[in-house]
């Protein structure tokens, strides 16, 4: 399991996919408000498995997070299995944010 | 599936919705009444229009939306299903039914045993207790015992107490003395009102404010100081012991909420999204607003000490700044906060990923919510200097600025309940498409 800074290619890419989904709430995307903890790619079984988790435990909007980045990643990986498994530990904090994060949420809407 | 997460326990929006598109109207219905009464409100709360605004307001506006809002906002707070929603769709029809009920008996002044109010208040007190029965159910089964599910019970106990003792008031008005009524407001204003809105903002603010780290014992404290500085509020003034103790009751209160609004504020000043959108805008204003009805209100409780001339005018602006101030701006933000999502998620929850669609944030015209909230601000201003200088002419500027308010806020949640599906294809990341997959 690879976390974020130290993905290969694949798994680079498998990120920037997961960059497209929305937190719909501040309109930032989820891999710059660093919830997504861990991408792993494994060719021979065919499974991509992304860890995450969510800002607030009782995101309203969660499993649809959730979902989207599913949905998102097993249309551009066709054939694989897409495993998201979401986590508590370790608790998301704001110093997860990335720049480019902080500077979409001060600035952005 | 996964824990923690609270869409699969959000309640089906068919029970959530009427609520809101219910409020919407009773706030229009309430600020045109505004126009009818321009000369009772700076004399007492207790005239016929008054009354009826008032119940208007407070039924069928504010805790119309507060119960619209808590079934949605059980699954975020306590992590659970919502205990009924049979139970929740029949509080609605029954507040729905009650609060007309009431508003005309009170305007055309059927007090006592008349069957128009007897008819409304029990349509009411039902609806009262179906509510209660849900939240204290979804509160006995939650594990999440936090300091805000606690504000927010014991808020729905005190609740029951406010409505039994009103209609206890309108049936038996002889054997009730006047303090009585005096404790039916305070009661439903500190502890209904108030002490939910510490429950669900002391979750809801740092989660939208994207604030962690805050130290909670401020809520413990003001949860002892408040339940505390009320229930010795409650027992002067039935017991009638007089001045002293009602002030030491009062300071225990303001000590409680200075406690809690020191909380919001390192919410506010620890928050990541310095720019505000315009639900936290009003939402912020509601919280200024609210220093006004502590302030009021704290001066209310010295009682003969302030000169009569002025004692009746704080007491009227410490109900209405909590009213149609804290608790209408409040609403006015927070439901931007709510119903746009409840909406997205009923229409877009199977579609993301799959299509671009729109965010909760564009369902609605920005430009009318932006003019909203200065022309509230309008409102609320001149309906307080009108009080304060008993001017009708300044009531009646405020009426018409408070309905255009009620029409945007209206046309706005009317546009976003009947928001249309819009999909568009989805545009992903090019790199994909060129690349075939390397082994890793």
């Amino acid at each position: 399991m690879a976390k974020i800074d130290q993905l290969n290619e694949t798994e680079q890419e498998i990120l920037e996919v997961i960059k497209t989904v929305p937190d719909p709430e501040v309109n930032v995307n989820i891999v710059d408000l660093g919830l997504i903890y861990e991408v792993s790619h494994d060719e021979a079984n065919k499974i991509i498995k992304i860890v995450m988790t969510l800002s607030a435990r009782g995101c309203p909007v969660g499993d649809t997070i959730l979902q989207h980045v599913q949905t998102v990643v097993s249309n551009m990986f066709p054939g694989y299995y897409v495993d998201v498994e979401l986590v508590w530990e370790p608790q998301w904090t704001p110093a997860l944010i990335t720049e480019d994060g902080r500077a979409a949420l001060d600035g952005g809407f | 599936m996964q824990a923690g997460l609270s869409t699969k326990n959000a309640p089906s929006p068919k029970v959530v919705l009427p609520f809101y598109a219910y409020g919407a109207l009773a706030f229009i219905v309430a600020a045109i009444m505004m126009f009818f009464t321009d000369i009772d409100i700076t004399t007492s709360f207790l005239t016929p229009k008054v009354l009826s605004i008032a119940h208007t307001l407070i039924l069928g506006w504010v805790t119309m939306l507060i119960f619209g809002a808590l079934y949605q906002l059980i699954p975020v707070v306590m992590e659970v299903k919502l205990y009924s929603e049979k139970l929740a769709m029949a509080s609605f029809i029954s507040l729905a039914l009650g609060t007309p009920f009431m508003a005309y008996s009170f305007w055309a002044n059927f007090i006592g045993d008349s069957p128009v109010m007897i008819i409304g208040g029990s349509l009411v007190i039902i609806s009262v207790i179906l509510f209660v029965i849900n939240v204290v159910g979804s509160g006995r089964k939650t594990e999440n015992k936090t300091i805000e599910n606690r504000f927010i019970i014991t808020s729905v106990v005190w609740l029951l107490l406010t409505v039994l003792l009103g209609i206890s008031i309108i049936l038996f008005p002889q054997i009730l003395s006047h303090g009585s009524f005096i404790i039916h407001v305070h009661i439903g204003i500190i502890g209904w009102f108030m002490m939910l809105v510490v429950g669900v903002s002391s979750t809801l603010m740092p989660m939208f404010f994207i604030a962690h780290q805050l130290n909670k014992k401020y809520l413990e404290r003001a949860y002892w100081a408040i339940n505390g500085g009320l229930l010795l509020l409650v027992i002067t003034m039935f017991f009638e012991l007089g001045i002293y103790v009602r002030i030491i009751a009062a300071i225990s209160i303001l000590i409680g909420f200075i406690m809690f609004f020191r909380y919001n504020f390192s919410a506010y000043k620890k928050r990541l999204r310095h720019n505000l959108d315009v639900g936290m805008k009003l939402s912020v204003l509601a919280f200024t607003l609210f220093l006004v009805t502590l302030i009021t209100g704290f001066l209310s409780a010295l009682g003969d000490i302030i000169p009569v001339e002025f004692s009746n005018r704080i007491n009227i602006i410490y109900g209405v700044s909590l009213i149609y101030g804290f608790l209408t701006a409040l609403i006015l933000g927070q439901m931007y906060k709510t119903l746009p999502f409840i909406v997205w998620l009923k229409l877009y929850q199977d579609k993301v990923g799959k299509f671009k669609t729109p965010l909760p944030a564009d369902m609605h015209s920005e430009e009318a919510a932006q003019a909203h909230y200065f022309f509230f601000i309008a409102a609320f201003t001149l309906l307080i200097g009108g009080i304060w200088f008993q001017e009708p002419i300044l009531i009646k500027a405020s009426a018409f600025f408070m309905f255009i308010t009620s029409l945007l806020y209206g046309y706005n949640t009317y546009k976003i309940l009947g928001h249309k599906q819009q999909l568009k294809p989805l545009a992903m990341p090019k790199m994909h498409k060129k690349k075939p997959i390397v082994k890793s």
